[in-house]
């Protein structure tokens, strides 16, 4: 809401400086958005007198004049109007004066003679008016001052943001009141009594709303023998500082008493509006199945059952509150005017401006709600004013349908609940004295006072909205600030809160920097990754995505990782290790809400960091992954965790894996396939991890019991197995386990060995198809220092089992 | 010659071959040269049983002088060559300190979660409880709980995303679908007053979405921290004084804060939460749009009609709730210029905070 001081001023006496005024109205809720000066941009226009007006010697059209324009020296200017003559008083735009157009003043020379300044039409000062001359001023303008404050351009904008509660604040009198209340100041509420003559309007026009339900009132008043023309001076300042654009008088009026009393009209022609029973008929109604209107912007548009219109006996003729119709619009040879002022229901209004995407001044003004007892103080004021900016004449009287005027609202206010809310004590009197200077009755009651309120403030129909204007105008600043009191309270995360927190803690403790992506996926992600969802899944669709490439919700964080990968390539950056904690989605027909499961995804390219003067750049493989995924199970305190060979289409065969939990598969790794990274635009080698966090929690155990440190050294006993390359080091590590007994504290895998592919027959240190890995083993007792005695026949006994169950030999 | 000669002329020559040698090595061939099984003074010692009885002992007390004077000096020499060695292989040790170390950087927490985390720190610390709700909401839980009218501009297509509803059910309040995607974390509010009695003292974080074109100041998908009490006699001035305490310490104690009425659905009275600029202290600057102050939250007390969704009697007890925007914290917070830079996982960005 655009409010011009200058205005406002005519309607209330604020006694604050704008900085102040603004302030205060910040601090009682209605918040300034923006405050400007206007008729800045005419600095350098004054007010001038031309001298002399000669013609130039060059050129016929052009004069060249003599201006006095305050200074000492009169300058020279030529000029190409001619609608003046010497003894004028006209606007002068000086040398680096910029012009409303754009255009700057310069010091030029017009065929052979210099011109210093420029003397100015109405339209080159946006002021308004007739374009084809100067615009020439009272002779008693006083010469030299600036134009702008001689012109009464200058004025003060404030925009305030008006919150959707607030409908009586969308109008020049409503701000007024509002800031009455705020301040203190009494205000002025703008009304005229029309000079009525002629035959009676209920004589001219009939009018019958058909559904009382969305059109709560409808009056008509006809205003005869209008001039349709510009609008005088005043009236194009007050419609621009409000932010339209003069169209015509009877369309400047209309928009006039908008701003000004938030009242929309709308002005009919009234020769175009369709007859019964010999006057002029308006139905208000809902559209039938297929009924079509041109709306004033020159479309056709297909109406829908449940919009509102304004109808003749013939059809519709305008959208209520939203936009007249082409037909009936008032032109040039207009001669009677009918004038609507009405009051439409919020919800149709809103359903009908979004569907059509028609938003007006006048639709935001119904969708929010619109005073219904306004409608005849509009129309009077409007129809005054009409016919003294137009020449017309109002017919007498006005006719006004309105089926069922509203009961106010009495609420009790109690001054106990009143201060038991807020918190302070607010006493009884400055309540009631806050809530007379907002509109409202009160009469006391025992606990308090019994409220009416205003039709103009939809928004209080409880205690507790009384509450809220009580304590917004009191001042919010004014309550003690306080903690609150409540004794039963612990502040604590849960378990599983806990333990999501430690995901994240082992991922970075491994060295995976934290992202949160998007949760959208595009569709094709599927067709990318070879992916396939559980049977009878199938991905979230949304029904008005942003875009084809975030058309649904992510059923997996692989695509969003490998796009970071590639994000982050392009532009240069080839080490990228990062891990996401997020929700994935998929639902299923019949489900209405999708189910979210929480994953930890990874992705790891590059090297842990660049190469270093002492440490080369290694880059990251499959085995740095699965590392920290370890690392995480560790932290987690999940044991019994295994690793099983599997293949997934957006992993590369071979270089995948299953990860199982007590035989439960809970999410899975792998390096990606090539053509994977291809369709993300990804350079390999990237290993990436994917784990549902729920069952990794339900399975480990944050919470650590106490193991005692060893007391006595362990003997350390390494072996070299030579097995077939099928065989896994997870069933060597098994078999060890199984076959160690009790003494077997620990094993380590220190080496493997394979003869290099090119290796000549008397190179190869092992049979063809064999390789050999290297043991660490860890002997240790609890009660004693172990012996090689002690020892030996446990390891012997070990090597033997581990060699038949997996076919291998002791290297020599 | 005596053996008394003998033997002084061999520490004579044991203490000068002593003093001659010039290595750990060296050194440990003299101690073998006369100390050692085949040393010459060991086979001098070894010869005393040949000697008369009176003679032995004086022989043998010398021989033992000798012994312990060679030993002596054998000591001396070795830890003044040790000591050399050591300042030699020091010497040779000195590195040049300015050189990088062997870094391997912890991963970084995603600085929108470490606001998120500051926060709920203060809230905990506070006595509150941290709670989650499902990110596919049903309407009735994002907006008619929560006393949005059923043609409330929020509930548009273009400005909340809507999700395919496959259980065959009808749209109850406009539109495809009653799913959606959260446009807040209120609903959560509705979830923990439908299952939790009085008192209530929560604080969740989580995503929430909305149809913005992601560009510096906007994003779709963001993160919110909305915060709720009910219990008995819970003030405005509570609610006031609770969130100056936290303002005050996520953005530092000299920083200002203000509340400005203003209107949501679901609270009333409503607020606006302002903190003084950190730039100009509140003079007004070009960071701050030249007003002194950043809208950094929304809160109020809880309608008394969300009550009236979930059954607690807005009678006997009132409350407050308050939402934030995380990504708007950190940004304010640390400067950053371009929301979508928290979204698109630049390690160069995310290795910052
Ligand atoms: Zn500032």
């Amino acid at each position: 809401m655009r409010v011009s001081l200058k205005w406002l001023s005519e309607l209330i006496d604020v006694d604050l400086n704008v900085a102040a005024l603004c302030d205060r109205l910040d601090m009682t809720g209605t918040k300034v958005e923006a405050v400007h000066a206007t008729g800045a941009a005419l600095d350098g226009v004054v007010v001038g007198q031309v001298l002399v007006k000669e013609p130039h010697p060059e050129a016929d059209k052009l004069s060249y004049c003599t201006v006095d324009v305050g200074t000492d020296e009169p300058c020279s200017i030529v000029c190409g109007a001619s609608n003046f003559k010497a003894g004028d008083k006209i606007p002068v735009a000086l040398i680096g004066a910029t012009l409303p157009n754009g255009m700057t003043i310069k010091r030029v020379k017009l065929r052979g003679l210099v011109s210093v300044g420029m003397m100015c039409s109405p339209t080159e000062l946006a002021v308004g008016g007739d374009a084809s001359g100067l615009l020439i001023l009272p002779g008693d303008a006083p010469v030299g001052v600036p134009f702008g404050s001689y012109y009464g351009l200058s004025d003060t904008i404030i925009e305030l943001e008006v919150t959707p509660n607030r409908p009586d604040c969308l109008s020049m009198a409503g701000v007024a009141r509002e800031i009455g209340a705020v301040t203190g100041r009494p205000f002025r509420t703008p009304a005229s009594v029309p000079d009525e003559d002629g035959t009676p309007a209920a004589d001219l026009v009939s009018v019958r709303i058909e559904d009382p339900a969305l059109c709560l009132r409808y009056t008509a008043r006809i205003i005869r023998g209008v001039k349709v023309g510009p609008s005088p001076e005043w009236l194009v300042q007050r419609i621009t500082a409000a932010g339209a654009r003069p169209i015509n008088n009877v369309v400047d009026v209309t928009n006039y008493i908008l701003y000004e009393l938030g009242q929309p009209l709308h002005a009919f022609d009234l020769a175009t509006v369709g007859m019964a029973e010999g006057k002029s008929a308006i139905i208000v109604r809902t559209a039938r199945e297929g009924e079509r209107l041109t709306t004033l912007d020159g479309q056709e548009r297909v109406l829908a059952t449940d919009t509102l219109v304004i109808a003749d006996p013939d059809g519709p003729v305008a959208l209520a509150g939203v936009m007249g119709g082409e037909a009936t619009e008032v032109s040039e040879k207009t001669v009677d005017v009918l004038l609507e002022s009405a009051c439409f229901d919020t919800s149709t209004t809103s359903r009908t401006s979004r569907r059509l995407g028609l938003i007006s001044e006048a639709s935001l003004r119904f969708e929010r709600g619109v005073d219904p007892e306004l409608a005849t103080r509009a129309a009077d004021r409007a129809a005054q004013l009409l016919a003294e900016v137009s020449g017309g004449t109002v017919a007498p009287g006005i006719v006004d349908v309105y089926p069922a005027p509203p009961v106010p609202l009495v609420l009790r206010l109690r001054g106990d609940r009143l201060r038991e809310i807020v918190g302070a004590q607010i006493a009884d009197d400055e309540a009631a004295t806050i809530l007379s200077a907002l509109g409202m009755g009160l009469v006391p009651a025992e606990d308090g006072f019994d409220v009416t309120v205003p039709t103009f403030r939809p928004d209080v129909e409880r205690e507790i909205d009384l509450i809220e204007e009580v304590v917004r105008v009191w001042g919010m600043e004014r309550v003690p600030s306080t903690f609150p009191g409540g004794r039963e309270r612990v502040g604590a995360l849960t378990i599983a809160q806990r333990r999501d927190l430690v995901v994240g803690r082992a991922l970075r403790a491994a060295g995976l920097d934290e992202h949160i992506g998007y949760a959208f996926a595009d569709p094709r992600d599927m067709e990318r990754l070879g992916w396939e969802l559980g049977p009878d899944e199938v991905p979230v669709e949304l029904i008005n995505p942003m875009s084809e490439e975030q058309a649904v919700m992510r059923w997996t964080l692989a695509a969003g990782l490998l796009r970071v990968v590639s994000h982050n390539q392009r532009r240069g950056v080839s080490d990228v290790h990062i891990y996401e904690l997020g929700n994935v989605f998929v639902t299923a027909a019949g489900r209405k809400q999708p189910k979210e499961r929480l994953m930890a995804g990874g992705v790891l390219t590059g090297a842990w960091q660049r190469p270093a003067w002492n440490e080369s750049a290694r880059p990251l493989d499959f085995f740095d992954g699965k590392g920290a995924v370890e690392v995480l199970f560790a932290e987690l305190g999940l044991d019994k965790v295994t690793f099983r060979a599997s293949e997934h289409p957006w992993l590369q065969s071979g270089r995948s894996a299953d990860v199982i939990v007590r035989g439960d598969v809970v999410g899975w790794i792998g390096e990606v396939a090539p053509q994977v990274l291809d369709a993300y635009g990804a350079t390999g080698p990237v290993t990436l991890f994917e784990l549902g966090v729920k069952p990794l929690g339900k399975a480990g155990n944050v919470e650590r019991g106490y193991a005692e440190i060893p007391r006595y050294p362990a003997v350390n006993l390494d072996i070299a197995l030579v097995v077939e390359e099928s065989v896994t080091a997870g069933q060597l590590m098994q078999a060890m386990a199984s076959a160690g007994g009790k003494l077997l504290d620990d094993v380590r895998l220190f080496d493997v060995y394979r003869d290099p592919d090119d290796a000549s027959a008397e190179q190869r240190r092992l049979p063809v198809g064999k390789k050999s890995l290297a043991f660490s083993l860890s002997y240790r007792s609890n009660e004693r220092t172990l012996t090689d005695e002690d020892v030996r026949p446990v390891h012997e006994k070990l090597v033997v089992k581990v060699c038949r169950a997996t076919g291998g030999e002791i290297r020599g | 010659m005596g053996i008394a000669e003998e033997l002084s002329a061999l520490r004579s020559k044991a203490l000068a071959a002593v003093e001659m040698a010039d290595s750990l090595d060296t050194l440990e061939s003299v101690r073998i040269a006369y100390l050692g099984k085949k040393g010459s003074l060991t086979a001098v010692l070894r010869g005393l049983g040949a000697l008369s009885a009176e003679e032995r002992p004086v022989v043998g007390q010398l021989s033992n002088e000798v012994r312990a004077t060679v030993e002596a000096a054998l000591a001396d020499k070795r830890r003044s060559l040790q000591a050399t060695a050591r300042a030699s292989r020091i010497a040779a040790e000195v590195v040049d300190v300015t050189l990088p170390g062997r870094v391997r950087m912890p991963g970084k927490s995603h600085v929108i979660h470490q606001v998120v985390d500051e926060i709920v720190e203060t809230f905990v610390g506070l006595g509150y409880q941290v709670a989650e709700g499902p990110e596919v909401e049903l309407d009735y839980y994002n907006f008619t709980a929560l006393n949005h009218p059923p043609d409330h501009p929020a509930r548009a297509l273009q400005d909340t995303f809507y999700v395919r509803d496959l259980s065959g059910e009808r749209a109850v309040v406009e539109g495809e679908s009653d799913v959606l995607l959260r446009t807040h974390t209120s609903p959560v509010q509705v979830h923990i007053m439908e299952t939790q009695k009085p008192p209530i003292y929560v604080l969740a974080p989580g995503k929430v979405f909305r149809r913005d074109v992601a560009d510096p100041s906007h994003l779709p998908q963001f993160t919110q921290i909305e915060g709720l009490v009910v219990d008995e006699g819970i003030t405005f001035g509570d609610l006031k004084g609770t969130l100056e305490h936290f303002v005050k310490r996520m953005f530092g104690e000299d920083r200002r804060v203000r509340l400005r009425p203003h209107f949501f659905p679901f609270t009333e009275p409503s607020a606006e939460v302002d903190v003084s600029c950190g730039i100009c202290g509140g003079e007004g600057c070009r960071s701050c749009g030249g007003e002194g102050w950043l809208e950094i939250l929304g809160c109020g007390m809880v309608d008394p009609k969300v009550f009236g969704h979930v059954g607690i009697d807005p009678e006997r007890y009132t409350g407050f709730a308050f939402g934030m925007g995380a990504e708007r914290i950190a940004a304010l917070k640390y400067g950053i210029p371009d929301l979508r830079l928290f979204i698109e996982g630049d390690t160069r960005f995310l290795h910052q905070f």
